[in-house]
């Protein structure tokens, strides 16, 4: 044990788990940040939109993060960039999870970390395969959806 | 896995409800989209529905535009609000052969003016195949406070007075590049001083190409660039700075990975005849110095005795191009047998199929290879061969890009070019003299192209040349079903060849024909198809006038243009028409053609 003093925050999810986390760790999240700034008595923070398995999904990103020094060495990038790839083996669910955590949070890495693994479901794929992959209705009259085909192709492509 | 810092787990009563993937998407949208850069995804996004349509069209920062008369700038700007960086098309690319009239259109000044009103934060713009004044470069200067890149490719109209008005007023300026443009004064011997135009107190240059300006620069200005451009990486010099200009330069910027080395000769007047150790400098320390140099161009007017001062940048060049550099083969290897890394070679034909051995030998992981001809005529000499064709089909496997000019060609080595490179995304051979056979054999070259499209699979673009029948455009439509981009001079026995084609190639964007016997019936088989290209030009063929009024008539959205390459309308209906130029638009003719440019 350091002689340090290490000071923890103590985080409830939607669901009434318990996480006793860093105050760096907590601190990746803006909204959490916040919360400790506005109110530094030590109390149980809750975290009512983020439940218990993804709120341990959560820091355990904000706790690689933290503990990774910033660096330009080539070598210890591509080792967190691969870390990240590891991590974003998730399945659908747990990734929208994720997302809204991420967003609620206030917690930029994580969030740019979910869109891009969103954005490269969408790349190469057709508008059918997009809304079905995410469960979109799609509210364009006939018409309307084949004057925008046109327009982007004849004229965007 | 749970980690040591949860405390507590119990028991919870809550049902899961899994969360809803579009409602989750639609919060974080353009944080989503900000990812997606390419152009068919960003319009395949569009399409979902409608809440993503207006997500993306405010978040797309790249605005291409592949045919600048396709659509209008009102459109374009309506739609998109947020554009940081614009490309646009004009002229097709048999323009560069003097097959267009002059002042033929793809005016840039509608453009900016839609794009100066819709977005004052705009940073970049890339021309190709477009006409900018020297007014359009005024006004995007003062149009745009945040300007960081323009770059111009064979493109007209302007000079070098709206060259210092940019210089001078675009004070964040990173790329300026100008690459085979052709400017208004180049015949003038008074041409604005612009390299003295830019901030004094230094640049912010990256990039600076200008090695298509047919004019002296001010040297001394030059040098004073150079030098208060700390991050400049990119240079091109034009063909009025001498090796001793040169080597001035490329001491004060050792940092530079491409250069362009402008005449790389001596310069007229030194006293003593040229030669190292003399009162001359010794140029290789200077060449030496330059350790993140990766790309080489230039050698317009090259003295071959000076050629070793390059050796030391040899071995991490990826890039060379020698297309303006008269070398015989002996000089070539003598740099390219140290250039192990090369990816991308110009050179000019002078080299002879001695010279491409040598590339053949030593650059194994070569990418790209051009090979021009010093003396484009029909009936000039020729100096390169299926000899040398063969010999880079058999030491770079790994080729994905060839443009071949030649007098001499076998369907033997195109088919072994086709077996050893399956990689081959563009294949263009231009056997310059007229409907020439495979010189051994004294067939037409089908069964070489044949192989081409047959063997690769990757292949988009297509270049043909040579004794052809019908028979090669029959393999072509068979079998090039990814090519978008096709062009045939002097080729084909009937209609049936373009039929091929038409109806074949389901992926054709591009169609240019010139010189080739294809007559009316032959565009009658396009007409499912031309609303799928962006556009097709066909030149000196069998096209009545009559007929292009009937395409006209049934294809409602096709702009169909007629003219000569004189200024004197097309009269008579059946008479051929020198050259028809047809695309799809989504508004209708345009209404800035010159008079002998006739629009069905």
């Amino acid at each position: 044990m350091s002689t340090e003093e290490r000071r923890i925050v103590v985080l409830r999810s939607s669901d009434e788990e318990i996480f006793e986390v860093d105050i760096d760790v907590a601190s990746e999240s803006q909204t959490i940040k916040h919360s400790i700034e506005d109110d530094d008595s030590g109390r149980v923070i809750p975290v009512p939109n983020v439940d218990g398995h993804t709120l341990a999904k959560v820091i355990e990103y904000c706790k690689k993060h933290v503990e990774t020094p910033r660096s330009d060495d080539r070598d210890a990038q591509d080792a967190l960039r691969a870390w990240d790839t590891e991590y974003m083996k998730i399945d659908q669910n747990t990734l929208f999870e994720l997302i809204l955590a991420a967003n609620y949070l206030n917690i930029k890495g994580l969030l740019d970390l979910t869109c891009q693994t969103v954005a490269d479901m969408i790349k190469g794929k057709s508008p059918e395969e997009i809304r079905a992959m995410f469960n979109i209705k799609n509210d364009f009259t006939p018409q309307e959806e084949e004057d925008i085909r046109k327009e982007n192709q004849w004229a965007f492509e | 896995m749970r980690e040591d810092w949860v405390v507590d787990a119990p028991i919870v009563g809550r049902e899961y409800q899994p969360p809803c993937p579009d409602q989750v998407i639609e919060n974080v949208l353009e944080n989503v989209l900000h990812f997606l850069t390419a152009r068919r995804d960003r319009n395949a996004v569009s399409l979902v529905c409608k809440s993503w349509y207006r997500a993306e069209a405010y978040t797309r920062s790249e605005l291409f535009i592949g045919n600048c008369y396709a659509v209008s700038p009102r459109r374009a700007t309506e739609r998109f609000r947020r554009v940081y960086s614009v490309v646009i098309k004009g002229k097709p690319r048999f323009a560069d052969f003097s097959l267009m009239p002059v002042n033929w259109g793809a005016h840039f000044t509608p453009w900016l003016s839609a794009l100066a009103a819709a977005y004052p934060w705009l940073e970049k713009v890339y021309l190709k195949r477009m006409s900018i004044t020297d007014d359009d470069l005024a006004r995007l200067s003062l149009a745009f406070p945040s300007f960081k890149e323009l770059t111009l490719v064979c493109c007209d109209g302007f000079g070098t007075s709206g060259l210092a008005i940019l210089a001078s007023k675009c004070r964040q300026l990173r790329v300026l590049d100008l690459i085979e443009d052709e400017l208004n004064d180049d015949d003038d011997d008074d041409g604005a001083d612009w390299i003295s135009c830019f901030p004094a107190d230094g640049t912010c240059l990256e990039s600076l190409s200008f090695d298509c300006i047919e004019q002296q620069i001010n040297f001394p200005a030059l040098e004073s660039l150079v030098a208060r451009s700390p991050n400049l990486k990119k240079l091109r010099l034009n063909q009025f700075v001498s090796l001793e200009q040169l080597h001035r330069l490329i001491v004060r910027a050792s940092q530079l990975t491409h250069l362009g080395t402008g005449s790389f000769s001596p310069s007229q007047n030194l006293a003593p005849p040229p030669g190292p150790g003399g009162n001359e400098p010794d140029y290789g320390p200077a060449f030496a110095a330059c350790k993140s140099l990766v790309c080489l161009s230039g050698f317009r007017e090259v003295v071959p005795l000076y050629l070793p001062v390059i050796y030391p940048v040899c071995e991490n060049l990826t890039s060379l191009n020698f297309s303006y550099a008269n070398l015989n083969a002996q000089e070539l290897h003598s740099v390219i047998s140290l250039c192990h890394k090369l990816r991308t070679l110009w050179v000019l034909d002078t080299v002879r199929d001695e010279g491409l051995k040598a590339v053949g030998a030593t650059c194994k992981d070569l990418l790209e290879l051009r090979v021009f001809p010093i003396d484009a005529r029909e009936d000039s000499e020729g100096f390169v061969s299926e000899v040398g064709l063969l010999a880079i089909a058999q030491g770079c496997r790994k080729l994905r890009s060839i443009l071949y000019f030649c007098q001499r060609m076998t369907n033997a080595a195109v088919i072994a070019m086709s077996k050893n490179c399956p990689d081959l995304v563009v294949f263009r051979l231009c056997i310059m003299g007229r409907h020439r056979p495979d010189h051994v054999t004294n067939e037409p070259m089908d069964k070489g192209f044949g192989a081409i499209v047959i063997n690769c699979k990757k292949l988009t673009r297509l270049g043909i040349s040579g004794l052809l029948t019908d028979e090669a455009f029959a393999y072509i439509g068979k079998y090039g079903k990814l090519v978008r981009t096709l062009s045939v001079a002097f080729a084909g026995d009937s209609d049936m060849a373009l039929k091929y084609v038409l109806q074949g190639c389901s992926n054709l964007q591009k169609l240019e024909v010139r010189d080739s016997p294809f007559g009316d019936s032959a565009l009658f088989a396009g007409l499912q198809h031309y609303y799928n290209m962006r556009f097709f030009w066909i030149s000196s063929c069998k096209i009545t006038l009559q007929n292009c009024r009937q395409i006209a008539r049934t294809l409602p959205n096709m702009v169909l243009e007629v003219f000569t390459n004189m200024p004197v309308a097309v009269q008579d209906e059946d008479e051929f028409v020198d050259a028809l130029y047809m695309y799809r638009s989504l508004e209708g003719p345009r209404n800035d053609n010159p008079s002998y440019v006739r629009i069905l």
